[in-house]
């Protein structure tokens, strides 16, 4: 029998009468890159809670390598790292002290510690500030001393609880190297994002969450497939004026447009007819196409349909 | 056999992460502001205020400034830590880790007895160098310290299990029950000098017992039997311990 790195079985999660988690199902299998994607609320961070055994489900079960996390936390704990969705590290102690604290708090003998610290400060890019205190570090670099802290043990599970959530651009190419790295190692990661596009690059496979109950599970690329009739043309147009959105709306076949930048993205079933119609009005109007691209279904394309978000100019609208 | 060494090791690494935790604590906290204010300023300014005027001698103060001491700074330091760690999330931190809730309580615990046992060191010292007083048996003055120290240290996590983010409130509620017990254990009052509801209150406060052993190191008699304080502490700890499980476990549901 095949043993799981994590398998969740029916977990609901009861706050009051407030039901935050309904029934989950689902399994990771070992060496997986497993996204969890869902709107703010969704249930993420309870699901990550549970499974790291912070909270207890009210119904259902949940394993990490076999281990049941409710009666054999301990155990189940000790394979996995945890990088928490807020950078959780200690202001007033210094990188070292800090990934030291965590070798020590994940049993971790001395010596083992120290190397595996130096490894890690190095990896992230903090080896020559391990001495400073960590108040004075940006958001970047705490980000990185976390992820170091969860790696600290190395584990066979790693959770990430948004990753990447506004770091700079060095950070974010620090953090997902790493990422891609322990992956080819054979690490399960368990990734909450809000980036669907990190998700779309870095997961197998990515469980999209909404209102407590899992919407949809699979890779990314069957996922697209779902929804095909989403696909859509892009645009640009010189001049470019913005009377092109109201005269864009109103081609036929067209049955959204986005403005997304200096291009134009027009959803629709029928892509070649779009775009026949789309140089036709480019002649008549005397404006010129600079460039025209017929785009597939986005994992956002997915993730907007299965949430039932539509992002409009004035908001975030429920179109369910 | 392998049980029991697995038993042996779970234990061993139980302690060691306990110990990590009250480090920890000891590097961060120890000399936050609020801390030493709560911890060493308040006690000193509480006996400052029974003390003067008072034809009192002084084997009949030193003993109640340690014992007060030692309530206000043992229980100081996780109602600050804790609330803070629950702000930045540092808390979880230690939730998730490969360990008991007992170690993370036991810990927690640590920090508040080390701290304890160190300020408690300062009116002592104070009582031996400036005021000559004896010490008649030494046994009993170190076994209530350090036992007063640590059932003070898990009072203040118990209470630090409140699900606050603010210090300030735990200290409030501490205070409710750390100002009262001051009065009801024989500290300032001799037991024998309370009414009779005093002298069944003093029997519910862990203060008494522990007052009552550090009094005998330095006069050599005591209230109750030692080997009932000792008892009683030690049924006060246990308590302690088991409640903020409790209720770091319920909380956190």
């Amino acid at each position: 029998m095949t043993v799981h790195a994590i398998e969740a079985t029916a977990i609901s999660k009861k706050f009051g009468n407030l039901l935050a988690l309904s029934d989950v199902n689902f399994s990771v299998a070992n060496g997986e890159t497993f996204g969890f994607l869902g709107p703010n609320g969704a249930g993420k961070t309870t699901t990550i809670r549970i499974l790291t055994g912070i909270t207890v489900p009210t119904a259902g079960t949940a394993t990490i390598f076999g281990h049941d996390i409710v009666r054999e936390t301990i155990a189940a704990r000790r394979q996995m790292g945890i990088v928490h969705e807020t950078s959780n590290v200690y202001d007033d102690l210094s990188a070292w002290h800090n990934i030291l604290f965590a070798s020590e708090l994940y049993n971790v003998p001395r010596s083992a510690g120290e190397r595996r610290g130096k490894e890690l400060l190095e990896l992230f890019g903090l080896w020559e500030r391990k001495d400073d205190r960590v108040k004075v570090f940006s958001k970047g670099m705490k980000r990185r001393l976390t992820l170091a802290m969860g790696l600290v043990n190395d584990p066979r599970l790693l959770f990430l609880d948004e990753p990447t959530s506004g770091l700079d651009v060095q950070s974010n190419l620090i953090i997902r190297d790493v990422i891609r790295e322990l992956t080819g190692q054979g690490v399960t990661v368990f990734l909450t994002t809000h980036n669907i596009e990190e998700a779309n690059l870095i997961c197998d496979r990515v469980a999209i969450i909404n209102r407590g109950q899992i919407a949809a599970i699979d890779s990314p690329e069957r996922l697209k497939k779902t929804i095909q009739s989403v696909q859509s043309v892009e645009v640009a147009f010189d001049p470019s004026s913005p009377k092109l959105l109201e005269h864009l709306r109103e081609l036929p076949l067209v049955s959204e447009v986005r403005k997304e930048g200096d291009k134009f993205r027009l959803i629709t079933e029928d892509p070649s007819g779009v775009i026949e119609n789309v140089t036709t009005y480019a002649r008549e109007h005397h404006t010129r196409i600079i460039s025209m691209t017929t785009i597939g279904p986005s994992l956002e394309d997915v993730f907007i349909r299965l949430t039932g978000l539509m992002i409009r100019v004035k908001g975030v609208k429920a179109i369910d | 056999m392998t049980d029991l060494n697995e038993s042996c090791g779970q234990l061993c690494r139980e302690l060691k992460a306990a110990w990590a935790i009250a480090k920890k604590d000891i590097r961060i906290y120890y000399l936050k502001p609020n801390i030493i204010v709560s911890g060493m300023l308040f006690p000193l300014f509480m006996f400052l205020a029974f003390a003067i005027g008072r034809d009192a001698p002084p084997t009949m103060l030193v003993p109640g400034l340690i014992a007060i001491t030692i309530l206000f700074s043992a229980s100081s330091i996780e109602p600050v830590s804790i609330p803070i760690e629950r702000r930045t999330k540092t808390f979880d931190r230690l939730l998730s880790a490969p360990v008991s809730l007992h170690s993370v309580v036991l810990g927690e615990s640590m920090s508040g007895f080390l701290y304890s046992t160190g300020i408690a060191l300062v009116p002592l010292s104070a009582g031996i160098i400036l005021f000559s007083t004896p010490i008649v048996q030494p046994l009993a003055l170190i076994g209530g310290v350090l036992l007063t120290s640590f059932c003070f240290a898990t009072m203040g996590t118990l209470f630090a299990a409140y699900p606050t983010e603010s210090p300030g409130d735990i200290m409030s509620m501490l205070n409710l029950v750390r100002l009262p017990l001051i009065f009801v254990s024989g500290v300032f009052i001799p037991v024998n000098a309370l009414p009779q509801i005093g002298q069944i209150a003093v029997l519910f406060s862990p203060l008494t017992y522990g007052n009552d052993l550090i009094r005998a190191g330095f006069e050599g008699t005591t209230h109750f039997n030692p080997l009932m304080d000792v008892l009683a502490i030690c049924v006060f700890i246990l308590l302690f311990q088991v409640a903020a499980n409790h209720l770091y476990r319920k909380f956190n549901e």
